[in-house]
């Protein structure tokens, strides 16, 4: 047996037990910070920050609206579109006789009302040229990424916005249209300088914006409202904000300052540090429901997205507490914005608590072990035939041929 | 799921083959013909005895879920998730019964199967007279081992009568080519004779 799961068992009751302990202190802070939320103010919350730029050691969102707002769903439309685009990726192996990766996007569209219809597609594509497996320095030849780990993360990122963006034009419907993308709209990995400003401008510049920038322009012409949606979410942006609520040190936010030697636990703001902003929301969202409207203050959205920084709002679909993502041109539009609303939660019902248009795109576009193994396979075949030398890790061969 | 358009009789196109029988995928969802139709597929013409229909989801890996709790109507579940009739299949089953050898019908198993992504055809009244003219084929039906195999003859029987000018003479003659296969078994002869009639 590989993984030991009697002693992973007996790590675990350990670990849940602690977690028990400290339930009444939860149930207290949690009471607090929904008194928080509930009672929270947007100019002053983003004034407290605007006031500690520089000096917070945590990320806070900027509220659109008072924190606390909720609001109902929109009345459905008679007929109405839903698109969504996942991918998934065959990332470049060493262990593989040819240098090459694979990236599969999958679609779904599914028209509701009238004449109901529903349209799937998977478009795989190999990757084998220079121009595939590197991002190149157009200033300099000698400068290049190897698109591979997170880098092909983010270019497959990039690559479902632009066959959302296609899969819209190609419906070439009239009708209401929300188009989904599974996660989440900010490429977080381009923030600071891991990157090279190459690699950022090809991916941000030339890949998101401008898919975002193609979606812009079919929602000048027709109702298109563009998302993403992330399921379970973790982020506590919404939680952080309300932090600065219950700081009262002066300067306000100064956390270096006031708060270095504190440990966890026993600073002000720890009452509502404890939960992600899903839980916060799990309380105050009744079903359909969605929380009021936030923009991401991220370096990398605040650096780069421009005209389509990212909002974000919470979702109540039943089952979970959803986070969806859209760009300030949707957030800016009360009727995009509605329709966001109202289709997800009426996807996400149709669907059992998550969007059935996105089950179906993820249905098409996922590559299973078994793909993967054939996927190897292809490659030794296709060379063998082309007469050329193929060559596999012992590793590799060990895992093929498991044996005692 | 694609639809054929253009010849109204094709129904199907073979997904799984062997000497003895084949399955094909149906072009439309519920698009399979009756239990005992006379199918053919590929040229020359292999011809076939449905003997089992399956709807099921098109991912074995994907179970089927209830969705109509709250619907109204049957319809109304299909109506309001359009995804459905993407993700189901209607399969056949045929066992193969005869094939043609230039311009004669042999009722025996072909040297070769049919192949796959064979178009699968429903036969008309013609196709259907012309083969079940000859009886012989019943021995391949009355030998195989398939699940409620004599529920399939008697169907494939009346089905066949409705082909001929004479329905009683047909089923006379189909009754007397089973009491000649059945002579040993006549529970189960009686079995099947009175489904045919």
């Amino acid at each position: 047996m590989a993984l030991d799961l009697y002693q992973t068992a007996a790590q675990l009751d350990a670990a849940t037990a602690h977690v028990g302990n400290r339930g009444d202190e939860r149930a207290r802070n949690m009471d607090i910070a929904l008194a928080t939320l509930r009672g929270a103010d947007a100019a002053t919350l983003n004034a407290r920050v605007d006031a500690a730029q520089g000096t917070l050691a945590f990320l806070p969102a900027e509220a659109v609206e008072d924190p606390g707002v909720t609001h109902s769903p929109g009345p459905l439309p008679d007929d109405f579109t839903v698109l969504a685009v996942d991918g998934s990726h065959i990332d470049v192996n060493r262990h593989l006789p040819l240098r090459c990766s694979l990236i599969n996007i999958g679609g779904c569209r599914l028209t509701y009302g009238a004449a109901p219809n529903a349209h799937m597609f998977s478009k795989p594509s190999l990757r084998t040229s220079d121009t595939d497996l590197y991002l190149a320095d157009p200033a300099s030849s000698a400068s290049r990424q190897p698109v591979e780990g997170a880098l092909m993360g983010l270019v497959r990122a990039v690559q479902e916005a632009d066959a959302l963006a296609d899969a819209v034009e190609e419906a070439g419907s009239d009708l209401p249209t929300l188009a989904l993308i599974d996660g989440t709209l900010v490429l977080w990995e381009l923030g600071g300088d891991r990157y090279p400003a190459y690699v950022r401008s090809q991916l941000m510049g030339n890949g998101m914006l401008a898919a975002l920038g193609r979606l812009r322009t079919m929602a000048q012409q027709r109702t298109v409202a563009a998302a993403s949606y992330i399921s379970l979410p973790n982020s506590s942006e919404v939680s952080n904000l309300l932090r600065l609520a219950l700081c009262d040190y002066d300067p306000m936010g100064d956390c270096q300052r006031h708060c270095r030697a504190f440990i966890p636990g026993d600073r002000h703001c720890d009452a509502v540090n404890e939960f992600t902003d899903r839980d916060l929301f799990s309380r105050t969202l009744a079903p359909g429901e969605r929380s009021a409207l936030f923009a991401s203050r991220s370096s990398v959205v605040r650096d780069s997205y421009g005209d389509h920084r990212v909002h974000f709002f919470y979702v109540n679909v039943e089952e979970e507490i959803g986070r969806v993502e859209v760009p300030a041109w949707v957030a800016d539009s009360p009727e995009l914005l509605e329709l966001t609303h109202t289709l997800v939660v009426d996807n996400a019902r149709r669907g059992d608590g998550y969007p059935v248009v996105l089950q179906e795109a993820h249905e098409q576009a996922v590559v299973t072990g078994a793909d993967r193994e054939a996927f190897a396979a292809m490659v030794e075949r296709a060379l063998e035939g082309q007469r050329l030398p193929v060559y596999t890790s012992q590793k590799q061969r060990s895992k093929r041929m498991r044996y005692v | 799921m694609t639809t054929n358009n253009q010849e109204p009789n094709r129904i199907a196109e073979v997904v799984e083959t062997t000497t003895t029988g084949f399955t094909a995928q149906c072009y439309e969802l519920y698009g399979a013909p009756a239990l005992g139709s006379l199918v053919r597929v590929g040229d020359p013409a292999v011809y076939a005895v449905v003997h089992n229909v399956t709807t099921a989801a098109l991912d074995l890996g994907r179970r089927v879920m209830a969705r109509g709790a709250s619907e109204a109507t049957e319809e109304a579940v299909y109506h309001n998730n359009p995804q459905i009739s993407r993700l189901l299949a209607t399969h056949i089953e045929a066992l193969v019964v005869g094939h043609d050898v230039g311009d004669a019908t042999k009722y025996r198993l072909p040297s070769s199967p049919p192949r796959i992504h064979g178009f699968v055809y429903c036969c008309d009244a013609n196709e259907i007279a012309a083969f079940t003219d000859g009886l012989d084929y019943l021995h391949l039906l009355t030998s195989a081992s398939t699940p409620a195999i004599d529920e399939v003859i008697a169907a494939n029987l009346r089905l066949a009568a409705e082909s001929h000018s004479d329905p009683d003479a047909f089923r006379i003659r189909a009754g007397k080519a089973l009491a000649a296969e059945l002579a040993s078994d006549i529970a189960r002869l009686n079995a099947i004779l009175r489904g045919i009639s």
